[in-house]
């Protein structure tokens, strides 16, 4: 594989890699970001964390050999610890005792200064809150709750990278109520659209369910998987087929987006974004959220739906969940003989780090795939994929996410040997594609279900041979 | 010098390491409460399962010394696990518990306690190096790491010394009284530097309860900057 073209020796990783904000606060910024932080501590709960990681933190800097982003570039403003300090410095010497008397009568105390908020708007972006180095963290400090923190309160003085914000804006005040501005008729034009491929591809015809009442699950996937990802879409659409839940599951047409980026950067819009998604379900009198292949969007709902739902919590499930269920209880049947390249698994850290999805897709993977291999170190161990955090989303750091944050995932992935690396979540999956442009790996990358979908047994449609012996010669075609 | 001695035995020891007891119950008690009580609502949504792994899970942590940084990691790990064994289960030591506190503890033989104390400055030794010669570490030591690591060396060595006269340069005396004093000057510090971690650890370690953030709060937080009208 080809080194990172930036090589070290130029020195180039000392290299910024700035983000578009929109209106840049340029004055004062010292005194705004103070009283941003006093509102943060005084409505949130975040002080005895704050208190207790100032006083506990080794600096052992263990957790430096942890992180993508430092091994790959070995500078010392790399080290998750060195991030996190900067916050909890700012935090010690103006809302403790210690630090105010420090700052009083001592003559050599730390003071903020706009060369730290300079600092800290780059390095909070250049972690992928990926949380690897706290598995690796003796004392487990946190610091992807540390840098959300940092961002948290970089977000109230307005500096926030303009491409999140501007989803998030559309979100919770557009129109459309989602991140890449889909209007409902263009939803049900693609429903439509995904059911003309379905009947075409295996052979049964089928309706989207829209607006459907009283239904078990009520699915929600990025939104964007509707304009960039039909292939997952109709797995996802055949799982449910073939198990017979047809009639038992719905989209809503007034929220269908379960992006959250209020995830990566502000309590205040994850929350507005999850009771939004937790109406929907409401309106409909849904049973449980289901959803589509994303990491964040799953982690967003499963983690914080019981949290911010308040009396209205429903139970979450990522599909690989269902598709699992449905697979154990015989259900769905997939074809061991349709897959037969060498596929790996990469886990989205929304989903893996903590242990909840690491096992689910392996199983479903191994049952019908002969050729599978692991990436090292895997599950909640894995590697992010570089683009974690809401980074993906900005275009314009492109450079950071293939030469920086993306190298050591491209390099563990060269090592499989993989032809196709399966990888259920929208946002991995386009940092995904990318490095393996940038870095000429031979390999495609797709969502689980992309697989499926080849390889599933439908009752009363095309078998997967017929399917598969089809895309054949439309290929050779 | 005996009566100083006898000083630093009785009243002084009894002092200081209060200090140390009502520290570490302060730290105790705020995380606690912070934790367990004023989260009380959110905690519904973690298992105790989950929260008694992540407490315990590095206690002993197998799995993570042969990976990362296997010389720190592992020299760390004995480091705590003989300091622990020598400074509470000492015979010696166990004398000062049955005075003070009035348990009995079983002890560990003489022997047994040497081969450890020399390890704990083995080990010592070899954290200070760590800190001097990577240079991920030195990249960020402050003046307090190396200042700490030597407050814990002098107590295991001088106790080391007075322990064994045939290698002890300095009189009897001299070496007791600055093992009880830099021991005793350890308890103090302990509650205020990141020795606190002694009780500090098993909170730090519950970031999974930290995660269940407060309803209402962002809203409340953008109303205060913002107003009413508080846009994205
Ligand atoms: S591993 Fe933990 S204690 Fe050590 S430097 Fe990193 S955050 Fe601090
Ligand atoms: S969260 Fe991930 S990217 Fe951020 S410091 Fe930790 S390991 Fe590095």
């Amino acid at each position: 594989m080809a080194e990172p073209l930036l090589k070290e020796e130029t020195g180039i990783y000392k290299k910024k890699y700035p983000y578009y904000i929109e209106n840049p606060v340029v004055e004062n910024r010292v005194a705004q970001f103070l009283e941003a932080f006093a509102a943060v501590l005084n409505y949130t709960d975040y002080k005895p964390l704050l208190d207790s990681y100032c006083i506990t933190n080794t600096k052992c800097n263990r957790c430096a050999v942890a992180c993508p982003v430092y091994v790959t570039t070995q500078d010392s403003r790399d080290i998750p610890c060195y991030k996190t300090n900067l916050l909890l410095e700012i935090y010690k010497r103006y809302f403790t005792f210690g630090g105010w008397f420090r700052s009083r009568f001592l003559t050599k105390s730390f003071e903020l200064t706009e060369e730290i908020i300079d600092e800290m708007l780059d390095l909070f972006y250049r972690c992928t809150a990926c949380r690897r180095c706290t598995n690796e963290c003796p004392l487990g400090v946190d610091h992807g709750l540390i840098t959300r923190l940092g961002r948290y309160i970089l977000s109230l003085i307005g500096i926030v990278p303009k491409a999140l914000q501007v989803s998030v804006r559309e979100q919770l005040e557009g129109k459309t109520h989602n991140t890449s501005q889909v209007p409902k008729n263009a939803l049900l034009n693609t429903l439509e659209f995904l059911a003309e491929e379905i009947e075409e591809t295996l052979g049964i015809k089928v309706e989207f369910p829209c607006d459907k009442v009283n239904r078990e699950y009520v699915f929600f996937c990025a939104v964007s998987d509707y304009l960039l990802e039909p292939d997952t879409l109709m797995g996802n659409a055949a799982v449910l087929y073939a198990a017979g839940d047809w009639d038992k599951w719905t989209i809503g047409s007034c929220n269908y987006d379960g992006i959250n980026y209020g995830l990566f950067y502000s309590d205040w819009h994850l929350e507005n974004i999850i009771k939004q998604l937790v109406d929907e379900v409401e309106r409909l009198n849904g049973k449980n959220i289901l959803i589509g292949e994303c990491g964040h969007a799953s982690r967003s709902a499963h983690d914080f739906v019981p949290v911010f739902g308040g009396k209205k919590t429903y139970p979450v499930m990522n599909f690989m969940e269902y598709t699992l269920d449905c697979l154990r209880k015989g259900k769905i049947k997939l074809n061991p003989d349709i897959i037969t390249q060498k596929v790996t698994y990469h886990d989205p850290c929304n989903i893996a780090r903590s242990g909840w999805i690491v096992n689910q897709p392996r199983e479903i993977l191994k049952s019908f795939v002969k050729n599978f291999v692991e990436m090292e170190p895997n599950g909640q161990y894995n590697y992010c994929c570089g683009g974690g955090g809401g980074l993906v989303s900005i275009d314009e750091i492109h450079e950071f996410r293939m030469e920086v944050g993306g190298y050591v995932k491209a390099k563990q992935i060269e090592q499989t040997g993989a032809e196709i690396i399966v990888s259920p979540c929208a946002n991995c999956k386009k940092q995904l594609r990318e490095l393996v442009e940038y870095y000429n790996l031979p390999c495609k990358v797709v969502g689980l279900h992309d697989l499926i979908l080849e390889a599933i047994e439908i009752p009363g449609g095309k078998t997967s041979e017929e399917r598969k012996k089809m895309k054949e010669e439309m290929e050779i075609m | 010098m005996e009566q100083w001695i006898e000083f630093a035995k009785g009243p002084l020891f009894a002092f200081t390491f209060l200090i140390m007891i009502l520290g570490l119950a302060r730290h105790f008690i705020i995380q606690f409460y912070s934790i367990f009580i004023s989260k009380g609502k959110q905690l519904k949504n973690v298992s105790w399962r989950k929260i008694f792994s992540d407490m315990f899970s590095w206690v002993v942590p197998v799995k993570h010394l042969i990976k990362g940084t296997r010389i720190f990691s592992t020299v760390s790990f004995i480091f705590h696990v003989a300091a622990i064994l020598v400074s509470v289960f000492f015979i010696d030591h166990i004398v000062l518990w049955q005075n003070y506190l009035g348990i009995d503890l079983p002890s560990i033989g003489r022997a047994l306690a040497d081969i450890l104390t020399l390890v704990v400055i083995g080990c010592i030794l070899v954290l200070i190096a760590c800190r001097i010669f990577v240079r991920r570490q030195r990249e960020m030591r402050r003046k307090s790491d190396y200042v700490l690591l030597i407050m814990v060396l002098l107590p295991f060595l001088f106790g080391f010394l007075a322990g064994h006269p045939a290698i002890n340069p300095f009189p009897w005396n001299t070496a007791m009284l600055i093992h009880i004093l830099s021991g005793e000057a350890l308890f103090v510090v302990i509650p205020f530097t990141k020795l606190s971690h002694i009780v500090l650890y098993f909170f730090d370690r519950l970031s999974v309860v930290h995660w269940q953030l407060k309803p209402g709060a962002g809203d409340k937080v953008a109303k205060a900057l913002f107003g009413e009208e508080a846009k994205v």
